[in-house]
């Protein structure tokens, strides 16, 4: 049972705060990269060859997005939605400051994707706005992927009302077991 | 209450009566707290609601929190739950009156109950231990920029409230946090668990006490001193039921009392700012411990028939604030019971935190909070001999319980690793029978189940989608 494993795993640590970067696989060279595109803005890719799950990958991407934060010294970072024209068949989230507040919305969490199928030179792209069925080719003939965001890190209080913000450190916490890089 | 010493007792009438004639002359007042609670500033009309919306107000903008009371907030929280179906959520939203009992609100009851405490990135993780493992589920906030409590770090920040008679830079986080809370919010004090704490209090379960002390004027002195603890004497009423003025009550130096150095100023007394132990609100007796508030600060403003308000305000542990709200009983019933969703509030405590910084993980440990009290006068002695906080052995069981769920919510947020429900945990409690079984399954039996049992051999209970 998971459960049990993970209390033998609690028994050999010690009370400590958790050390977030043993507690995921590191990542083989070229999977995960990240470059500064403006102040506190930067890219995120998460790329590999076996594709797993939707979920499993957007989630490492998400993970890591929240760690980038982390070591930037900030608390939360804004998600920026990657919308090309036409793109529209999902709605842009808008803040309602009167509503509930979060810490996270992975709803929102929402990358884009490219991939490309049969060791094609091609890449194919899916965007979670277009209203396309996510990637129509049978998984087993994807033969290399990207998931890619833009983020801006925020350091102080974090802006609870805005859809696409996403606190790092609770972020973190929630994925850092579910995660591992992929291949 | 009543064995004081006749020396205690006399030096303090005299000290009182003093109080009023002689401007140099050591002077000693007390005081019995009559009611305590969060000093949240309720903004709603009673006479007023719209839809599921319970009395929307300039606090929040939608009235309280309504988790586990209508179906579709049910479904909404459980629709984030990735292993459960959509069917599934619509079944436990909806669960056929056929179910565990006959009374709809009964079935309701434990299947929402059960549901809500599995809500982790798998079926195996119970959610109260482990909140962080669990989707955030959303709280409303309070959006007033009024609030009451102190200015406890000296800065005027963005998100700090303005105090009621103008002050700014108010750091009452909590309230922000939790203010939107159903049992927490409420008018003149009728939240639900504003109530019943102070039921209790007044029942017995629990007396703090204050004694503020000086060598000068008692309306005006920079060199007082103020004291506050448990007393073990229960709370004396009059004949009509209110709190009675003028009993005595014993003072212990618990590790739940403090001495502050205060300035008193046209009457209203004010502390310096440190770390005050005292008890917090409970309504079972297994809640009882130290409130602790870091760098905290107590004013107390004397009203005109001799009763005063107090206010006590400081940091406290996110961690305590949590384990006071939860493990009373379980998360279940009281998050079902009470409208409220402790995922949510743990993820917005965590989320406002400002106090208590710990370097080493780079996150703020504490948040600030302010507590309301009412104050009757009273006379506050010290015990003949020194006592600790009495043991009501016949509830041993209940604070082990509690102690024990605490600590493995500790040890979850502290490694990240999801940790299993403690033996001796009411989260394994049976309520009217039905116990809840991994997967969040409420099961007919009868004792507490334990860690390992193999629930899927148990008689399921949950509705069929």
């Amino acid at each position: 049972m998971k459960l049990g494993i993970a209390l033998g795993i609690v028994v050999c640590f010690s009370l400590a705060a958790a050390d977030t970067n043993e507690m995921v696989p590191p990542a083989g060279p070229g999977v995960f990269t990240s470059k500064q595109v403006g102040t506190g803005a930067f890219k995120l890719v998460v790329a590999g060859h076996t594709f797993t799950s939707r979920g499993d990958i957007e989630k490492y991407l998400a993970y890591r997005a929240a760690r980038l934060t982390i070591e930037q010294e900030a608390e939360w970072f804004t998600f920026k939605e990657d919308r090309e024209k036409g793109d529209s068949a999902e709605p842009v989230p808008v803040r309602d400051p009167e509503g509930q507040r979060y810490s996270f919305r992975m709803k929102y969490f929402r990358p884009v994707w490219r991939y490309k199928v049969n060791e094609s030179a091609a890449w194919t792209r899916w965007s979670p706005f277009s209203g396309a069925a996510f990637i129509s080719a049978d998984p087993k003939t994807i033969t290399g992927f990207e998931v890619s965001a833009e983020i801006v890190v925020h350091k102080g209080p974090m802006d609870d009302a805005d859809p696409l913000a996403f606190e790092a450190h609770a972020l973190s916490d929630l994925l850092v077991n579910q995660v591992s890089p992929p291949k | 209450m009543f064995n004081c010493t006749l020396k205690v007792c006399s030096v303090a009438v005299m000290a009182a009566a003093g109080a009023h004639t002689a401007a140099a002359a050591h002077w000693v007042r007390g005081y019995v707290v009559a009611f305590y609670e969060p000093a949240f500033r309720y903004g709603g009309r009673a006479d007023y609601s719209r839809g599921t919306e319970v009395e929307p107000g300039v606090d929040c903008p939608h009235g309280s929190a309504i988790h586990f009371a209508v179906p579709a907030q049910v479904a909404k929280s459980l629709s984030l739950v990735h292993w459960r179906t959509k069917e599934e959520v619509e079944a436990i939203a909806n669960p056929p009156a056929d179910g565990v009992v006959r009374d709809p609100a009964g079935v309701y009851f434990h299947t929402w109950r059960a549901a809500s405490a599995y809500r982790g990135y798998n079926r195996e993780i119970e959610t109260y231990i482990n909140p962080f493992a669990a989707e955030d589920p959303g709280q409303p906030e309070v959006t007033s920029r009024i609030g009451e409590g102190f200015n406890l770090d000296g800065k005027i920040k963005p998100e700090d409230f303005v105090s009621p008679d103008g002050e700014k830079g108010i750091d009452n986080q909590l309230y922000r946090a939790w203010g939107c809370d159903a049992p927490w919010r409420g008018n003149n004090g009728n939240g639900t668990l504003v109530l019943r704490s102070n039921d209790k209090m007044l029942e017995g379960l629990y007396t703090i006490v204050i004694r503020v002390s000086g060598s000068k004027d008692p309306m005006n002195d920079d060199d007082a001193t103020l004291e506050i603890g448990y007393s073990p004497d229960q709370i004396m009423k009059d004949a009509r039921g209110n709190v009675g003025s003028d009993y005595s009550y014993r003072i212990l130096h618990s590790d739940q009392y403090t001495r502050l150095k205060a300035r008193v100023k046209d009457g209203v007394v004010e502390t310096e700012q440190a770390d005050i132990h005292m008890p917090q609100i409970a309504w079972f007796y297994n809640q009882l411990r130290d409130a602790f508030f870091r760098d905290g600060k107590i004013r107390v403003s004397v009203n005109s028939d001799g009763t005063a308000v107090g206010l006590v305000g400081g940091y406290r542990d996110w961690r305590d604030l949590y384990a006071q709200n939860v493990y009373a009983q379980s998360g279940g019933v009281q998050g079902v019971r009470e409208h409220e969703d402790h995922v949510a509030l743990y993820y917005a405590l965590r989320r406002h935190a400002d106090g208590m910084f710990n370097a080493k993980t780079g996150r703020y440990g504490g948040i600030s909070s302010a507590y309301r009290m009412k104050l009757t006068p009273a006379f506050v002695v010290d015990p003949d001999k020194a006592m600790a906080i009495p043991v009501r052995e016949s509830e041993a069981r209940g604070k082990e319980s509690y102690d024990a769920t605490m600590a493995a919510m500790i040890k979850a947020a502290e490694t990240l690793v999801p940790q299993e429900v403690p033996p001796a945990s009411r989260e394994l409690a049976a309520t009217d029978g039905i116990e809840i079984g991994r997967g969040g399954v409420p099961i007919r039996g009868k004792g507490r189940l334990r860690p390992g049992d193999d629930n899927a051999k148990a008689t399921p209970a949950a509705p069929k989608p």
